[in-house]
């Protein structure tokens, strides 16, 4: 009896090992396609012109120059750059400064009309417009060939408010009551008292605004037609998949220039990743989008 | 100070006074949640007025007038329209079929990670494809796929296998449509999962262990349960935007596969703001929108009448 019990364990134990094995394998092949073409990038972008002739797929490093990066500096990219950087950086803080204040508001049990506010904004979640009727709001508005039409029409992602209301809920109502015995109004207890507690949703919230505000492709095709404003993201999209002139000698553009416009592309967003990070899994319980 | 404390007290202990009182009490909170207010007005709900040019010959000229339905006559009779509503739904089901299980299975088999150093690395790497847009991830699946330097087909041609021009190949670029989606989001979709079962408690493991479970029914039993609820929110969620598929689209697709790939969004974008016919285009945008929601109040109901679940 004992003996087939141990055996059962032995058989059961060794299956696991097996499967931890292929696990392991697997989620490294699973982190190997993630991260080889970002690395491609990268190396491509610092390797030697001869080096990236002729169609070569660069897994391994060849050489490292500067190069490129010294031709994108100098080039109408910088100009795309810091378009893009604008919106990206004046958007964020508009974004914060009207999503923190509402989803405080919303996440008050007591506010007047509470459920009319909530209802009126999870409806966004489920019906959306589309393009067409913003693209006329933009036109009457007189925003065309404006930043401000990159900013403004997404300054509030019901989600990215949602998340903060809900991480606000589950901060004890003692903390705020107490503060408001002591003299706060409410505007003070947010300041002061809530927002020094939310600093993971903050961080969380701040970099998916700042990303959605960098990314944005089509909206900039669409709203913008000067080339003076165009974002870096339009001017990447054009570089890669329309041979245009401007950056190399003659009309090619050599692959490594390419990628370092793409790098330039990516570079705010990783930058800021890394220290964002760590804040995800306890900002980020979806727990509920739930009400 | 003491005064003002004990009226406050008093406020609190008769939560339900006059409206205007309960307002004015209330004055610093509805003043913080009025720019949020005017925001939801103007962008969202003036374009949910907006939806009503679809009944009109809104364009770039100067005159406007009331045409009833023959936006949607024309729509309904136009071959091209229904080519992008095939091709949506076409993308849309590859997403819902290839996509979306695809996270619940990475974060499934993350959670059978021993080392908490281990797990962490996985998720930091398999996000970061998340945060870049649509043309960083377009550029990277050319490089990838280029016929004459992507590493894909140099595999293939090792392999004594034809070069295959994915970008431009009508039988492949909805698949590189779907790899690259799952390329960029599986990450967040992961970490949302692995999330949720942290919370699951360890004990219930080590219970369902001692009764002889294996680890195929705890996941059937124990884990699975867990994340039901996570599930069914990114289901609805996913339903809620996957016929407005766009961005994707604008940066990957090109003339030579604009028969599979042409969509519902780049349709009405096309129509309405390249031709100029406005009022036709926002026909295409009510369209997709109402159907959209249908979609996810479909799901919804049959969420929460057969799972006891749902997020609406």
């Amino acid at each position: 009896m004992s003996r087939t019990v141990n055996s059962n364990v032995i058989k059961e134990s060794a299956a696991r090992k097996v499967f931890r094995v292929f696990n392991v394998l697997f989620l490294t092949l699973v982190c190997f396609i993630v991260v080889i073409p970002i690395w491609n990038v990268l190396i491509t972008s610092v390797a030697e012109d001869k080096d990236v002739m002729g169609g070569v797929y660069l897994i391994i490093p060849k050489s490292f120059t500067l190069k490129s990066y010294a031709r994108v500096l100098n080039s109408g990219y910088m100009r795309g750059f810091w378009n893009s950087l604008f919106i990206a950086g004046v958007g964020t803080v508009v974004a914060m400064l009207i999503t923190v204040p509402m989803g405080y508001a919303l996440a008050q049990r007591k506010l007047v009309a509470r459920n009319f506010f909530m209802k009126m904004v999870s409806l966004t979640l489920v019906f959306d417009a589309g393009i067409m009727p913003l693209y006329v709001l933009i036109r009457t508005l007189g925003l065309i060939d404006n930043s401000w039409s990159l900013i403004l029409p997404f300054a509030v992602s019901t989600f990215n408010l949602i998340i903060v209301k809900n991480f606000m809920m589950s901060i004890p109502e003692s903390f705020v009551e107490s503060a408001s015995l002591d003299g706060c109004n409410d505007l003070m207890a947010l300041v002061w008292i809530v927002l020094p507690m939310s600093v993971p949703i903050l961080a969380a919230v701040t970099l998916f605004y700042f990303v959605s505000f960098w990314n944005r492709y089509t909206e900039a095709v669409m709203f913008i037609n000067n080339s003076a404003r165009y974002t870096l993201q339009v001017m990447l999209r054009a570089l890669i998949y329309q041979s245009d002139g401007s950056l190399g000698e003659g009309n090619i553009v050599y692959e490594n220039t390419k990628m370092a416009v793409m790098v330039l592309g990516m570079l705010p967003v990783m930058i800021i990743y890394p220290f964002v990070q760590r804040h995800f899994v306890s900002g980020l319980m979806l727990g509920g989008v739930k009400e | 100070m003491k005064t003002k404390a004990t009226k406050n007290a008093q406020v609190i202990n008769q939560p339900r006074g006059s409206l205007r009182k309960r307002i004015w009490k209330q004055r610093w909170l509805l003043m913080m949640l009025i720019p949020g207010l005017i925001w939801f007005i103007v962008f969202k709900y003036a374009t949910y007025a907006g939806l009503s040019l679809s009944f009109t010959n809104y364009g770039f000229r100067k005159t406007v007038s009331f045409v009833g339905l023959r936006n949607f006559q024309r729509l309904f009779r136009s071959a091209s329209f229904w080519n992008a509503f095939r091709n949506t739904i076409i993308i849309s089901l590859y997403n819902i079929v290839f996509y979306f299980p695809f996270p619940i299975l990475i974060a499934l088999l993350i959670n059978e990670l021993r080392s908490v150093h281990s797990k962490r690395t996985v998720q930091f790497l398999i996000y970061i494809p998340y945060f870049f847009s649509w043309v960083v991830v377009g550029t990277v699946f050319v490089n990838l796929l280029s016929p004459s330097s992507g590493i894909v087909n140099q595999i293939l041609k090792s392999l004594g296998l034809d070069t295959i021009y994915f970008m431009s190949d009508v039988r492949w670029f909805r698949k590189v449509l779907i790899l690259s989606y799952i390329w960029k989001q599986m990450g967040y979709g992961a970490v949302i999962y692995v999330a949720t079962l942290s919370t699951v408690d360890p004990q219930m493991y080590e219970a369902s262990e001692i009764d002889g479970c294996g680890k195929f029914r705890q996941v059937l039993y124990i884990t699975l349960p867990t994340i039901k609820p996570t599930i069914i929110t990114m289901l609805l969620l996913n339903l809620s935007h996957v016929l407005m598929i766009f961005d994707q689209v604008m940066v990957m697709y090109n003339a030579s596969v604009y028969s599979v790939s042409d969509v519902l969004q780049t349709y009405s974008y096309r129509e309405g703001v390249l031709t100029g016919n406005l009022g036709f285009g926002t026909a295409v945008s009510l369209f997709v929108g109402v159907v959209s929601l249908l979609l996810v109040m479909g799901t919804n109901w049959i969420s929460k009448h057969f799972l006891e679940d749902s997020i609406l």
